[in-house]
């Protein structure tokens, strides 16, 4: 783990656009789509979910991002974790990442928990020996149990996000990517997170989360962005970002 | 491709996943894999030597190894196609580099020869087929035919992703091509001015390197072995350079 100096830039965005071409005909033929190419006439519609973002965050840094549905935020998430590519601009980032943007992601219901957490943790980058390390500390933490030897298929909503959860937590990374994932398990278990997520901050890992929730962001964010069609239309302390968004929200419900 | 390294450990893992789902849920898993080439020899040496009387020393063994040399070709080459679109799920929301799909599909492909190989060798046993030091220069046989299925993959798993019907083209061409590589049939029934298209077919070289040290029990000529180690390099870059060409844009379709 190589965590940069206070308040040295990790995180640097460089007028970020993504670009989903939709194609206006669905065409997931080769012959159709062999026919309009000939004809000449395929027609895309582009769909700029990011435009010309830029923004840079500092070690240690908790930045909330706010945002109506659709406004880029899972986007903007996606492309920071290398996810998508985008489609101009750059993303500068160094070091250890967690994008957390889903809950137990790839995993294979047929594995017992134990297989699940090899799985899942070698999807997420890590080797099977970083694994093995750190095995005992995952189950520990999951609260599992004997149940880590069973098929996940048997498991409980609530068990499979305390695994996932386990899992992406059980290293500390440089940058922290949370797209709402907040509600796993019972509420003693949603303590244990937001407990280990402090730790984290405490420790200097700069996190970026996506909340739809605007207690979360004020109590937890030392920051905030406001993205609305792709674009970044305000940055700066959560309690000034988070009034003027639920105040154009207000507005525009009204 | 070289992305692949850091994620080592995961593409073994996804090696033995896909030979476990193949193998778990029959009892007969393992033996299924060698039955099924013999059992298609036994119906290709009837119908050859019975209805078009042509004479080829010892056929089974030429058909069996031409069979198992065109049965981890095409089935690795439709198993990588479908890999992307298996794992989209996973291709969208974790930062996973794309190429371990297919790559695990080759890879297990492999180890599915391998085992398909030990019935082979049981054949040349009983129907006393000379067994010759030659065997010993498969490996370098199967590692050039590995290399030639997995550029192949690379190129058309992409394609796989745009057009959901190439998959259905694909299995067509390769019936072509299995026509056109003598495979069921010796070169020498085919008439002189129709050699120039088994010839062109690059398919025939990859699979002359495999079955010369089994059936001919000789290390294949400098010449042959030039041209098909050229082949396979070639298309593994084409399809190496294709997919990290077309990859930052496969998340988009998935």
């Amino acid at each position: 783990m190589h965590l940069a100096a206070p308040g040295e830039t990790v995180l640097e965005l460089d007028r970020v656009s993504l670009c989903y071409r939709l194609a206006k005909q669905r065409l997931p033929s080769f012959k159709d789509y062999a026919i309009h190419w000939v004809k000449g006439t395929l027609v895309y519609e582009k769909f700029w979910a990011l435009s010309e973002v830029s923004f840079s965050v500092a070690r240690g840094e908790v930045v909330g991002i706010v945002g109506r549905n659709g406004a880029g935020k899972s986007s903007l998430l996606k492309v920071i974790s290398r996810v998508l590519e985008p489609t101009t601009g750059s993303v500068r980032f160094d070091g250890r990442l967690a994008p957390i943007l889903e809950l137990g992601t790839g995993f294979d219901h047929e594995l017992t928990g134990r297989e699940n957490i090899f799985l899942n943790g070698m999807l997420l980058g890590r080797t099977r020996r970083e694994i093995r390390e750190r095995i005992d500390a995952i189950v520990d933490y999951s609260e599992l149990g004997e149940f880590i030897e069973s098929p996940i298929r048997a498991y409980s909503s609530g068990m499979l996000g305390r695994l996932g959860f386990s899992i992406a937590s059980a290293w500390t990374p440089d940058l922290l990517i949370l797209d709402e994932v907040f509600a796993a398990g019972d509420a003693a278990f949603t303590r244990k997170c937001e407990k280990t997520l402090s730790d984290f901050r405490d420790a200097g890992v700069t996190i970026l989360l996506v909340s739809h929730s605007a207690p979360i962001v004020l109590e937890t964010c030392t920051r905030a962005l406001w993205l609305e069609r792709g674009k970044l239309i305000a940055d700066g302390k959560p309690e000034e970002v988070v009034a003027a968004y639920d105040k154009s929200t207000y507005e525009t419900a009204g | 491709m070289a992305a692949v390294f850091p994620y080592w450990d995961l593409t073994w893992e996804l090696v033995q996943r896909e030979l476990r789902v193949r193998y778990r849920r029959s009892l007969i898993g393992f033996a299924w894999t060698m039955l099924q080439p013999m059992l298609m020899m036994g119906v290709l040496h009837i119908a050859f030597s019975t209805i078009f009387r042509f004479n080829v020393d010892n056929y089974p063994v030429y058909v069996l190894a031409g069979l198992l040399f065109w049965n981890f070709f095409s089935q690795s080459i439709v198993t990588s196609m479908n890999s992307l679109r298996a794992n989209g799920g996973l291709i969208q929301k974790l930062p996973v580099p794309k190429s371990v799909f297919p790559l695990a599909v080759v890879i297990s492909g492999v180890i599915n020869l391998l085992l398909a190989l030990l019935p082979l060798l049981g054949l040349l046993v009983v129907t006393g087929h000379p067994l010759r030091l030659s065997m010993l220069f498969l490996p370098v046989s199967i590692a050039i035919a590995a290399l030639f299925t997995l550029g192949a993959g690379l190129l058309l798993a992409p394609l796989a992703v745009f057009f959901h019907d190439i998959v259905e083209l694909i299995g067509v061409i390769l019936q072509i091509v299995l026509f056109l590589t003598p495979i069921m049939y010796p070169m020498a029934i085919v008439p002189e001015r129709w050699h120039w298209i088994i010839r062109f077919n690059p398919v025939r070289s990859i699979l002359e390197v495999f079955r010369d040290p089994i059936y001919y029990g000789k290390i294949p000529p400098a010449s042959h072995l030039t041209v098909a180690a050229l082949l396979a390099v070639a298309l593994f870059a084409l399809g190496a350079f294709a997919f990290s060409r077309t990859s930052r844009r496969i998340t988009h379709y998935l």
